[in-house]
């Protein structure tokens, strides 16, 4: 916050010019991990697998999201969150720290909007999961300046539209009790896909009525807007059920069935999704599985590779196909259903790998 | 893993040796060789005779053996869903019967061979398509029930020679040498020591949490609706006697990844001795509260070997479950 404030004083005052992504010493991905020592921290990762800052946080982390211009992005913590931090990504220093409002919880996802002036969050209400979306003045003080309805239950992660200010919003559909994340709701549970206008507005909502235990948790976007979402399977795991889905607006959702031969392989749970460079294959990750299965954005599934507590994707940079991390602190390229590791860390790579 | 080696040298025992290697050498390897040599049994008998009745016994003994074996959902048994062609259960939509009826309709002669069969669904095809031809309608040698039967049969025996020839033996670039061999040049799946370890930990406490959940689980269903009808293999008889195998099975498989530890090996026999003797061969009992209450027994003692296990063998193996895979976001 001070070094934030003191930098972008220097910058007024022509002391300085503004820093950009450029002056960020190239850090590719974001992703929390576990330390040896059993605490938590943010790390930024390049191209090469290499960890280039590391920055602590007071509790688990999640995921994160980065600024559209400014070195700048914000880490959120597992839900029920109670902190997010805005992060220095040149330096790693931490710029400010945001507290949910009284009666509110992160849910560990955000998006700014396109100018970089809003933050949005992910957030429930603690008492009944009614899911909002909370608003942060990214221009100055990141100040909490509004909030409105997710229209559903749980939200979990918000995506912003590329080259559109029009957010979308997983609402996982998934009740849980206010102290902990049990489940309240399993038999009644509703998700939805939520396109919500920068007021909150809700322009268009997708449901799976015949899935309705298929909580839609994560996003990734292609540049033309296409919306891939992939699911956590609350009911019998013995059913075999799709775990990603592909949304254009306007449109009927596409669901991406797993081969045959594949179909249990992921446990019915999908922690993480992204779409490759071109996006020609969007991918999808199980822990519990130990699985990433790809598919077409026509939804054919493609290729699959195992590996023991994968969780984070993202894009490669620069490069063809897909990074992954995983719970043993491996960085690894995956391209073509084939792993290249890239460097071992050690650390459990948490969640989600966030592409810069 | 190094205080318990302590402890047994300072109680004079010498501890066998258990690790990856061992748990392969000792488990892994001659449980696959088994089920081959069991479920090629079941398909030469087939070939000479394909009547219901003397199948049986050929058929219970491959199943026994799969039984030693079919909680190790890694590698070769996952690679084109073989694990799940070979055994498919949990069903509960009924996709193995009606497959199974649609085929005998269709009669077709191609699908009733080992190849046609190779490119079958996986619901279509393993022990659970054998047990409803066998225990099914009776047929007679001229019928296409008879001719799927060898199908079947040589299908399976095709699968568990493949799944032993995959492992392989140690040395032969199979996937055994992918657990023995981590970090290996290309070896991309174990990386480290751990994550061997790691790897078929998860299969044991997988393999105890699936004999709680789904083979007791699933007909105990709740106390106001029991579901006897859910358990697995009623047909054949099999429900509890595939409990027991699999619990002995993974009992071994954690002595030969970790060596005996007290608490496990405690919390095992009591599961072990409380399966034996329950009387109740499918489970039918879970409607009455008496009987009920002896299949919620062996759960929970079930339930207490995997807490032993994940405390006393993940300890000694310094390894635990997924950072991730226990997270659930």
């Amino acid at each position: 916050m001070r070094r934030r404030m003191f930098l972008a004083a220097l910058a007024a005052s022509g002391g300085m010019p503004l820093l950009s992504w450029a002056d960020a010493g190239s850090p590719a991905f974001l992703a929390a991990a576990k330390e040896p020592s059993g605490g938590y921290a943010l790390f930024g990762i390049g191209r090469s697998g290499a960890v280039l800052f590391r920055q602590p946080l007071p509790g688990r982390g999640h995921a994160a999201t980065a600024h559209p211009t400014r070195p700048e992005a914000v880490a959120f913590a597992r839900r029920p969150g109670t902190f997010a931090l805005v992060l220095d990504c040149v330096t790693g220093a931490s710029l400010a720290r945001l507290t949910p409002p009284e009666g509110r919880q992160f849910n560990g996802h955000g998006a700014y909007s396109a100018d970089g002036a809003v933050l949005y969050t992910s957030e429930v209400v603690a008492e009944g999961s009614e899911g909002r979306i909370g608003l942060w003045d990214a221009g100055r003080s990141y100040a909490r300046i509004g909030e409105f309805a997710s229209n559903g239950i749980g939200p979990h992660e918000i995506r912003r539209l590329p080259m559109s200010d029009m957010l979308v919003v997983a609402n996982g559909g998934i009740q849980t009790d206010p102290l902990d994340r049990t489940p309240l709701n399993l038999d009644s549970m509703r998700p939805n896909l939520s396109y919500l206008s920068p007021e909150g507005v809700v322009e268009e909502v997708v449901e799976l009525p015949d899935l309705a235990q298929n909580s839609i948790r994560h996003l990734a976007l292609r540049s033309d807007g296409l919306v891939g979402f992939a699911m956590q399977w609350q009911g019998d795991l013995a059913e075999p059920v799709p775990l990603l889905g592909l949304h254009r607006r306007g449109e009927d959702p596409t669901l991406a069935w797993p081969a045959d031969a594949e179909m249990f392989a992921m446990k019915g749970y999908a922690g993480s999704i992204a779409f490759a460079p071109g996006g020609q294959e969007v991918a999808i990750t199980s822990p519990r599985g130990g699985r990433v299965q790809a598919f077409s954005p026509e939804g054919a599934p493609l290729w699959s590779v195992a590996r023991g507590d994968v969780c984070g994707i993202g894009p490669a940079a620069g490069g063809d196909g897909f990074v992954i991390t995983d719970g043993q602190g491996l960085v690894a390229g995956l391209a073509g259903g084939r792993i290249a590791p890239l460097a071992q860390a050690g650390l459990a790579w948490d969640n989600h790998l966030i592409a810069l | 893993m190094r205080s318990a080696l302590v402890a047994l040298f300072l109680l004079g025992a010498l501890p066998a040796a258990a690790d990856t290697a061992e748990a392969i050498s000792d488990h892994v390897l001659p449980g696959y060789a088994e089920f081959a040599r069991a479920s090629t049994d079941l398909a030469g008998a087939a070939a000479q005779d394909c009547s219901a009745a003397p199948l049986k016994e050929p058929w219970n003994r491959a199943f026994d053996a799969w039984m030693g074996v079919a909680h190790l959902r890694l590698g070769p048994a996952e690679d084109g869903g073989r694990a799940l062609a070979i055994a498919f259960w949990p069903d509960p939509k009924a996709t193995g019967a009606r497959q199974t009826a649609a085929m005998i309709a269709a009669a077709d002669p191609a699908l009733a061979t080992p190849e046609g069969l190779a490119g079958a669904s996986v619901a279509a095809r393993g022990f659970y398509a054998l047990e409803r031809l066998l225990w099914g309608a009776p047929y007679g040698p001229g019928d296409y029930s008879c001719a799927l039967v060898r199908g079947l049969a040589g299908d399976l025996a095709g699968l568990a020679e493949a799944l032993a020839q995959d492992w392989g033996q140690p040395g032969s670039g199979g996937y055994a040498d992918q657990l023995l061999s981590p970090g290996a040049e290309g070896n991309t799946r174990f990386l480290t020591p751990d994550e061997s370890r790691q790897a078929l930990f998860t299969q044991l406490i997988t393999g105890l949490e699936f004999n709680a959940d789904q083979r007791l689980g699933r007909p105990l269903g709740s106390f106001d609706k029991p579901r006897p009808e859910r358990a697995e293999a009623i047909a054949s008889g099999r429900s509890l006697r595939n409990v027991t195998l699999s619990v002995i099975a993974l009992r071994d498989l954690a002595r030969s990844l970790a060596g005996e530890h007290p608490a496990t090996e405690a919390a095992f026999a009591r599961a072990i001795a409380l399966a034996q003797d329950l009387d109740d061969p499918v489970f039918a009992g879970v409607a009455e509260p008496a009987s009920r209450l002896k299949v919620e027994i062996l759960q929970q003692a079930i339930r207490a070997a995997q807490e032993a296990a994940l405390a006393e063998v993940g300890g000694a193996l310094g390894v635990g479950v997924g950072f991730n895979s226990a997270d659930g976001d």
